[in-house]
């Protein structure tokens, strides 16, 4: 390499890669997101108190100990029915043997066979009262399909389950009066009941599929089969969602209206990606910026007391109404014995912005899963 | 480490060394006091931060001294006011020695140096009063770096004139990486001035870019320049050619193109195709670590560096295993599973102090130590060059501490972060707490760099109108009780 000049353009080709690679590109895409939500709703920017709160955490260095990154881990999804489509045969083709083999599924196919013979018997029962009908075949047809009901309820009976109500909400149909008591379903359905037929669901995969596993069984059940399910993701191997760190994983999302966005460091003290559905008492978390170790709590935050207005008490003040307190066995007493002590506009605003880091709402990019506990085992299991 | 003419047309006369010495002297002696004083701060400060770590309570009612502003201001120390004026005063002499040539235009070098140390001086002041950006490894205000950038244009300046001033020669890989580290610097500085600072882009959009101004500055602008020392020092002292321009030239290309991809958390908020490239290119900086690493083991092949009687060797040779060791890491990060228990831990903070002290710091130590005493002309008096030794030690001690600690107990830290467990506190303060023993050790180390400096600087410096000579005179006027 003799020639200097092309040492510089190399320079600035090389360097160029990775600027277009890690500023220019995620950059441009980041800052194209919409702040649609696809729900009818839109994520809306700080305003007021809590962006002025981003200031008073930026200046005093708060992201070196906290972070506002909840990681995601291991995603499977688990397919949900709620009402099944009319093909029992192709049902159980699409869903395979293993899930079509539960009694569930035959009761609530069972149930749907009963529906479609009190259906055909009901409509014998129209024909042979019809004006200008052939009553004699009329009457056969009536007498065909009330047997046909009988055998319909024997079949459905002969099928012994507890959950009749998860298998009468996934069968799509309804069910009501003398035919239910008949059926071993009530007669009449509390409100509790009638809740548990329509968030009825019965799961046709484990929860630890990818979306490649499961997609030709998602549409065939969709196209083909007219079923209606959904897809719940769950959090397999995710610390921070089953830890109760956070709802869900952060996303770009989350820090688009940020004027600077902090994803942090280190983890010191806790992650703070959703501290505003955790810490909703207000009071609380004024006590915890004052001294964190107020009222014998562990903590290693450092005391930020100067973010407060301190007085000395007066004898037998009463506190007032925003005076920081903790709750002892003596009651309600002052955060600092023997001082009053109350918030100052950067406590109120910090306080703000804290309450404003949520991430429990679902983001299409980042949908609040259910939790599967495998990698944190209680006591005992 | 020759520097063989290829073309056709003759070179131009190469100035002798000790011409070429006095012309750096005043500049690069400025630049390299000024780190030595940086150097201090940015330790003195960064001790104190890990103080208030250990014992929160510490001064809590001072909202200047907020264990984040403490950190800020440390590592802007360290990077802009130590590194900046280390590695540029290095990078004069080195290019200077490398054309052959005196070092042009000394006089824009000191207008940058002034106005480099005030942009750093302005950082500390902003931070301290809370006007830091928010973005951890890049915290300067944007007044400040507006004044830096000024500053290392100034400096640059020089230093390309210098460059250009002989043509005709073939470049030393040194070369390569100095060269790399001037352009770098400002477009580097200048991207995350303008779009996190200045006009500031979207929040969500600061992360990447966040992220590539940091990383960048880590691998790409102290890298180049360490790097650049190893590639100059070692094959000096041994005596040897370096075994191959083909391997650095490799590895000089693979550190410019990955330098500023790699690293990046596997939870960053940032889009999936970018953490999967940065997990490729972590991956391929292997090839970064063996093209380098090779290169020096057959170029110093049977020579001890660690165990040379020569202190700059000892040190390139450690800094040569530092660097190493953080590329390791770097592949390391290419593995998600590893990237995640570690991303939040001390680790990630370890692996930047041991970068920056065990790789960077060591590099410039040996290379002050070889080419501060060059800068004068005949005898040099230099008392304090005895103490250097302590510099070596009580740093290479230090950054091992921090290593170690870093690395060994965040995974301890991880594991608990990611069990939800109980005492995750506890794990997460223990390697802090012992890695606190070796930031007092960086402390020691920089107390003696400047005591050294400064020994050999007013010892030395002004010949007959120094401050020790005019000390000397005044005494032996006293003694003599002389009327002149």
């Amino acid at each position: 390499m003799n020639k200097s000049p092309w040492i510089f353009l190399g320079v600035l080709f090389a360097l160029s890669l990775s600027w277009w690679g890690m500023v220019f590109g995620p950059a441009s895409q980041v800052n194209a997101a919409k702040v649609d939500l696809g729900d009818g709703t839109s994520l809306r920017p700080r305003s007021g108190l809590a962006q002025q709160g981003e200031q008073i955490y930026r200046e005093n260095g708060c992201y070196y100990c906290h972070t506002r990154t909840a990681t995601g881990g291991t995603f499977g999804y688990e397919i949900q029915i709620t009402q099944f489509g009319a093909d029992e045969d192709l049902t159980r083709e699409i869903i395979g043997e293993k899930y079509a083999a539960k009694k569930i599924f035959e009761k609530a196919f069972a149930f749907k066979a009963v529906a479609a013979a009190r259906d055909a018997k009901k409509a014998a029962s129209e024909e042979v009262k019809a004006e200008g009908a052939d009553v004699e075949a009329a009457e056969a047809a009536l007498e065909q399909a009330a047997e046909a009901l009988k055998d319909a309820k024997e079949a459905a009976n002969a099928i012994k389950i507890d959950e009749t109500l998860i298998a009468l909400g996934i069968s799509g149909v309804t069910i009501e009066g003398d035919l239910a008591g008949e059926l071993g379903l009530p007669i009449e359905m509390s409100e509790g009941d009638k809740a548990e037929v329509a968030n009825a669901t019965f799961a046709v995969s484990e929860g630890v599929e990818q979306w490649e596993e499961i997609k030709d069984t998602v549409r065939a059940l969709k196209d083909r089969a007219g079923a209606q399910f959904k897809l719940l993701p769950l959090a397999d191997d995710w610390p921070d969602v089953v830890n109760g760190v956070a709802r869900r994983q952060s996303v770009s999302r989350d820090f688009l209206f940020d004027a600077h966005a902090m994803p942090g460091v280190m983890r010191v003290g806790p992650c703070l990606s959703n501290v505003g559905a955790r810490q909703i008492d207000l009071n609380a978390l004024y006590a915890k910026i004052y001294n964190s170790q107020a009222g014998g709590q562990s903590s290693h935050m450092p005391p930020y007391k100067y973010l407060f207005n301190v007085r000395a008490a007066e004898e037998d003040e009463k506190l007032p109404a925003n005076a920081v307190t903790i709750s002892t066995e003596d009651g309600v007493i002052s955060v600092e014995s023997g001082f009053v002590v109350t918030p100052t506009t950067k406590a109120r605003a910090l306080a703000a912005y804290l309450q404003s880091l949520r991430n429990d709402k679902g983001l299409p990019e980042a949908p609040l899963p259910d939790v599967r506990e495998i990698s944190n085992p209680k006591e005992g299991e | 480490m020759s520097e063989e003419g290829t073309h056709n047309a003759p070179p131009a006369p190469e100035a002798n060394p000790e011409e070429i010495n006095a012309s750096c002297r005043g500049p690069v002696l400025f630049l390299f006091m000024s780190a030595a004083l940086w150097a201090v701060q940015a330790t003195g400060v960064g001790l104190l931060g890990s103080f208030k770590m250990h014992v929160p309570g510490f001064l809590a009612d001072c909202p200047f001294l907020t264990y984040g502003r403490l950190q800020a201001n440390a590592w802007v120390a360290f990077l802009y006011g130590f590194a900046g004026n280390a590695g540029l005063g290095l990078t004069l002499w080195m290019l200077s020695r490398l054309r052959g040539m005196p070092l042009s235009r000394p006089g824009f070098v000191f207008a940058g140096a002034f106005l480099w140390n005030a942009g750093v001086t302005a950082a500390m002041v902003g931070i301290t009063m809370g006007d830091q950006p928010g973005i951890a490894g890049y915290e300067l205000p944007a007044y400040a770096s507006r004044v830096l950038l000024i500053g290392q244009a100034f400096i640059a300046f020089s230093a390309i004139i210098t460059y250009f001033s002989r043509r005709h020669q073939q470049l030393y890989p040194s070369s390569w990486f100095l060269i790399a580290a001037l352009v770098a610097f400002p477009w580097i500085v200048g991207t995350a001035h303008w779009l996190l600072v200045e006009t500031p882009v979207r929040g969500a959009a600061q992360i990447p870019v966040a992220h590539w101004a940091v990383t960048s500055l880590q691998q790409i602008w102290l890298g180049c320049i360490g790097l650049a020392a190893i590639l100059y020092f070692i094959p000096k002292i041994t005596g040897r050619e370096l075994y191959s321009r083909q391997w650095a030239a490799f590895g000089f290309w693979m550190l410019l193109i990955l330098g500023g991809w790699v690293n990046l958390n596997s939870g960053s908020p940032v889009p999936v195709w970018s953490i999967k490239l940065s997990q490729y290119a972590s991956a391929l900086f292997i090839f970064v670590l063996i093209a380098i690493g090779w290169n020096m083991r057959q170029t110093a092949k049977g020579v001890p560096l660690l165990g040379s009687n020569d202190l700059t060797l000892q040190c390139m040779g450690f800094s040569l295993g530092a660097w190493l060791i953080t590329a390791l890491f770097t592949f390391g990060n290419a593995y998600s599973d590893w990237n995640s228990l570690l991303q939040f831990t001390y680790a990630g903070t370890a692996m930047r102090q041991f970068f920056a002290w065990g790789f960077f710091a060591m590099a410039m130590f040996g290379a002050v130590y070889y080419v501060a005493p060059r800068l004068f002309s005949g005898e040099v008096d230099w008392a304090c060059s005895g103490t250097y030794k302590w510099i070596f030690r009580l740093t290479a001690a230090g950054a091992l501490v921090i290593l170690l600690a870093g690395l060994g107990m965040s995974y301890g830290h991880g594991h608990a972060m990611q069990a939800g467990s109980a005492d995750v506190l506890k794990k997460a303060l223990m390697p802090m707490r012992i890695a606190f023993l070796g930031e007092i050790l960086f402390f020691l180390s920089s107390l003696i760099f400047l005591g050294s400096i400064a020994c050999l600087f007013f010892r030395n410096y002004g010949g007959d109108c120094s401050p020790m000579a005019l000390i000397r005179k005044c005494r032996l006027v006293k003694t003599t009780g002389g009327a002149e």
